[in-house]
C-alpha cells in the first residue's frame, strides 16, 4: 500500500442493548450484522447501492419520529437502536403481509423454496394467515435469455437484479416497467440477457424465486444440496465458489464471498462449466500393461511393479520427462516435481488453453474472466514447468515423441498426440482422470481423483494460493494424485511401497505451491 | 447384600387334585364354542371391514386428464422417516412441474402416513387396503404408473367423528 489511510473515526451506539463501536459511515444494518443481529432486508445487498425501497429493514431509533430504514441510515454517536421492538416487529409484519398480497405461494414448485428470504422472514415474523380476499395479479413467466428465467408473480420488486446489471455488470438491460402493484421487471430488447457474461449473478442475489436458473430448473430441492467450499477451475482468476452436490453429482456452482478475488460474483462461463466434475468416462482401476494378456490390476500389485522399474530407471541415469496438467493442484504438481527430481531430474511440460479475450466485470475490477483458462498455470510455472503448445491447448508434445527414458503424464488427456506417443520411452506411466487417447502404449495407467474429489490448492494469476475441499467421492479406486505420486516417491527411495498411508502422503514430498505465496484467505 | 434363596413350597403329589383347575379351563373353552360373536373370518369370501384411518399401500391421485397431481415438490422424500420415496422432478411440455420418477419402496415404508400429511397438493395418499402379496420382491417398489392405478380408497388421517382432529 502506498499511502496509509488514517484509522477511521469510530462512533459508539447501542443495538438491541448491545454496546458497540463501529467506523463512522457504517449503516445501522451493517453494524447490527457485525454483532450478529440480522435485520430482514431485500433491496440491500453489500455489493450494490441501497435504494431503501423494500421497507423491510425499518428499525426503531430512539428520538426519531418514525421508523428508519437501517440500510441507509448511518450510525451516529450515542444512537439507541431497537431492531426487534414492538413497533419494528409490527411494521415488518405489515410489510410482509403486503408482499404476500400478490405472491402466488407456489413454494411446492418454486426452485427457491428452502433458500427463499420471503419464506424465512414470513415464517419468522409474518402473520400465520393472510387476510387478503382480492384476486392476485398474474404475470406468468418470461424467458430473460441467457440462463435466466423470470417468474413475475414471485417478484418482491427489490430491484437487486436491475441494480446489478446497471452498477456491477455495467450493462443495464433490465428495468422496472409499469407502476404500483402492476410493476414488473422486464428487459429492454428482444435479446434480453443473452450474451451478458455476468448475468447469472442475478439468480443468486434474487432473494425470492423470481429469477431462477434454467439449467437448475426443477432439478434438486435446495435443502437436499450439500455445499462444499471450492475454487473455480475454469480460469486463472480463482473465484471462490461453493460446489452444490447431491448424490455424488454436482448440480450447480455458486460464488463465495472473497473481496480480494471475486467479491460476491462469478462469471457465467465458470458457472456453467461443471460438467467435467460429473463425467462418467473415468479410469477406475490401476492397470499395468493394459491391453496385454498379462495385465496386472490393483494398487498394490501395480505400484510394486512400478517401484522396481522406477528404481531401475533412477540407477540407469536415463533422462526423465513429464507432462503435467494445469488443472492439477499445487500438491500434485509438487509431488510430480519431486518424483522427477528423484529420477535424476528432467523437464516437465504442460499445455493450457487460452481464451481470445478477457471478460472484465466493470463494477468489480478485480474480477476478470482471464485469458488463461486453467486454474493453476501459475502454480505449474512456479515449479519450473514449461508451457508448450498452442492457445487451444494442443500440440507441443512432439519433442517428447522420441523420448527414450522415463515418461510420466499427469492429467493431460493427450487428445491430439501421435499414435506412437511414448513408444520409445523405457517406462511410460499415465496418471489421469479419463481414459487417455494417447495412452495406448502406457506401461501403467493409474486413476486419480479430480480437483472436485480431493483437497488441494490452486495458485491463481496473481500468485494467491487458495485451498479447495473435496465435494465428490472419487470413482472406483481412484486416489488423489499427490498420494499416488507420494507412494511412488517412497518406493523410489527404497522405503517400500506403503499404500496404507494417509492421503497426505504427497505432503511429505514438499507439497508447497511456490515459496512466499500469500496464504489462502477463505471467508 | 446377601443373596437369599426363596424356597417355593408346593403341595406334594397326592395331597391335592388338579380337577378344579382343569374344569375351570374347560368351562372357558366351551363358553367360546357356543358364544355367538365369533372372530374367525371366512376370508376371502368374507372380507374384514377396515377402519377409514387404516394406512396401507399408497395411492397417487390424478387429474381428470390422467396426469398425476404430484408437482414434485420434494416434501414427501424429505419428511419420510424410512427414506423409501425416490423422486426426480422435471417439467412437462405444458410447463408444469411433475415427477419424472416417483417410486415408493413399500417394503421399506413404515406406513406412518406423513407423506400424505405433508403433501401440499393432496396427491400422495396412504390407502385403505391390505392385500399386497406378490410373486416377486421387485414388485414391491411401486412406480408412478402403479401408484396411479391403485384404486382403493385413500386414508382419512383424522377421526371423522372429531371436528377438532381435522
Amino acid at each position: 500500500m502506498a499511502a496509509r489511510t488514517p484509522a477511521p473515526e469510530h462512533v459508539r451506539l447501542s443495538i438491541d442493548g448491545v454496546e458497540l463501536s463501529v467506523p463512522r459511515g457504517t449503516m445501522i444494518l451493517e453494524a447490527a450484522r457485525s454483532v450478529g443481529t440480522l435485520v430482514p432486508h431485500y433491496c440491500y445487498h453489500p455489493g450494490l447501492s441501497s435504494p431503501a425501497q423494500c421497507r423491510l429493514c425499518l428499525v426503531e431509533l430512539e428520538g426519531a419520529p418514525k421508523l428508519v430504514p437501517s440500510c441507509v441510515t448511518e450510525v451516529q454517536e450515542g444512537q439507541v437502536v431497537h431492531t426487534a421492538s414492538e413497533p419494528a416487529l409490527r411494521m415488518r409484519e405489515g410489510v410482509l403481509e403486503f408482499y404476500l398480497a400478490n405472491h402466488p405461494l407456489d413454494c411446492p414448485i418454486c426452485d427457491q423454496s428452502g433458500e427463499c428470504k420471503l419464506q424465512d422472514y414470513v415464517f419468522a415474523e409474518g402473520r400465520a394467515r393472510g387476510r387478503s380476499r382480492e384476486p392476485k395479479r398474474v404475470f406468468g413467466r418470461d424467458d430473460f435469455g441467457g440462463d435466466v428465467l423470470f417468474y413475475g408473480d414471485r417478484c418482491v420488486m427489490c430491484t437487486r437484479c436491475v441494480r446489478f446489471m446497471d452498477e456491477v455488470a455495467g450493462d443495464p438491460r433490465l428495468t422496472v416497467v409499469e407502476r404500483g402493484n402492476r410493476s414488473v421487471i422486464d428487459t429492454f430488447f428482444d435479446e434480453g440477457l443473452d450474451g451478458s457474461p455476468y448475468s447469472g449473478n442475478i439468480i443468486d442475489i434474487c432473494p425470492v424465486g423470481a429469477l431462477v436458473s434454467k439449467d437448475f430448473l426443477h432439478r434438486v430441492r435446495a435443502w437436499d444440496l450439500e455445499h462444499t467450499p471450492s475454487i473455480c477451475a475454469s480460469c486463472s482468476q480463482g473465484c471462490n465458489i461453493e460446489i452444490h452436490t447431491r448424490d455424488n453429482a454436482v448440480h450447480r456452482l455458486r460464488p463465495r464471498e472473497n473481496m480480494e478475488v471475486n467479491g460476491f460474483w462469478m462469471c457465467d462461463y465458470g458457472r456453467g462449466r461443471y460438467g467435467w466434475m460429473n463425467r462418467v468416462d473415468r479410469i477406475e482401476e490401476p492397470v499395468w500393461a493394459p491391453g496385454a494378456e498379462a495385465a496386472v490390476r490393483g494398487w498394490e500389485e501395480v505400484t510394486a511393479l512400478l517401484g522396481s522399474r522406477l528404481r531401475g530407471a533412477a540407477r540407469s541415469g536415463e533422462p526423465a520427462a513429464a507432462v503435467a496438467s494445469p488443472y492439477a493442484s499445487n500438491e500434485e504438481l509438487a509431488a510430480l516435481h519431486a518424483l522427477l527430481a528423484g529420477l535424476g531430474g528432467g523437464e516437465i511440460l504442460f499445455r493450457s488453453p487460452e481464451a481470445e479475450r478477457e471478460i472484465p466485470l466493470p463494477g468489480f475490477p478485480k474480477l476478470v474472466r482471464r485469458r488463461d483458462l486453467t486454474p493453476n498455470r501459475t502454480g505449474a510455472e512456479r515449479l519450473g514447468m514449461r508451457r508448450v503448445g498452442s492457445s487451444a491447448g494442443e500440440g507441443g508434445l512432439e519433442e517428447l515423441a522420441g523420448h527414450r527414458g522415463t515418461l510420466i503424464v499427469l492429467g493431460d488427456e493427450l487428445g491430439d498426440v501421435a499414435g506412437d506417443f511414448g513408444a520409445q520411452a523405457s517406462l511410460y506411466v499415465y496418471l489421469g482422470w479419463h481414459p487417455p487417447d494417447g495412452g495406448a502404449l502406457a506401461d501403467a495407467i493409474l486413476p486419480i481423483a479430480t480437483s472436485a474429489e480431493t483437497e488441494g490448492s490452486f495458485t491463481n494469476h496473481e500468485g494467491r494460493v487458495q485451498h479447495f475441499r473435496a465435494a465428490l467421492e472419487a470413482p472406483g479406486s481412484a486416489r488423489p494424485a499427490s498420494r499416488v505420486l507420494g507412494t511412488l516417491i517412497a518406493a523410489l527411495d527404497g522405503n517400500g511401497v506403503d499404500m496404507s498411508g494417509p492421503p497426505e502422503a504427497g505432503a511429505a514430498a514438499g507439497a508447497d505451491g511456490g515459496a512466499g505465496a500469500p496464504s489462502a484467505r477463505e471467508r | 447384600m446377601a443373596i437369599s434363596v426363596k424356597v417355593m413350597r408346593r403341595p406334594e403329589p397326592g395331597q391335592t387334585s388338579y380337577l378344579r383347575a382343569a374344569l375351570k379351563g374347560m368351562s372357558i373353552t366351551f363358553k367360546h364354542m357356543i358364544r355367538p360373536g365369533k372372530v374367525t373370518l371366512e376370508y376371502p369370501e368374507e372380507r374384514p371391514e377396515l377402519s377409514p384411518r387404516w394406512r396401507g399401500t399408497h395411492v397417487m391421485e390424478t387429474h381428470a386428464d390422467g396426469r398425476p397431481k404430484c408437482v414434485a415438490c420434494g416434501l414427501c422424500p424429505t419428511v419420510c422417516p424410512a427414506n423409501c420415496i425416490r423422486l426426480v422432478g422435471g417439467e412437462d411440455d405444458m410447463g408444469n412441474r411433475y415427477p419424472i420418477v416417483y417410486e415408493i419402496d413399500e417394503f421399506r415404508c413404515i406406513f406412518c402416513g406423513m407423506c400424505q400429511e405433508v403433501c401440499p397438493v393432496e396427491a400422495i395418499h396412504v390407502g385403505v387396503h391390505f392385500e399386497n402379496a406378490e410373486y416377486n420382491r421387485d414388485r414391491f417398489v411401486y412406480d408412478l404408473d402403479r401408484l396411479m392405478e391403485q384404486d382403493h380408497p385413500p386414508t382419512l388421517l383424522w377421526d371423522p367423528s372429531d371436528e377438532a382432529s381435522q
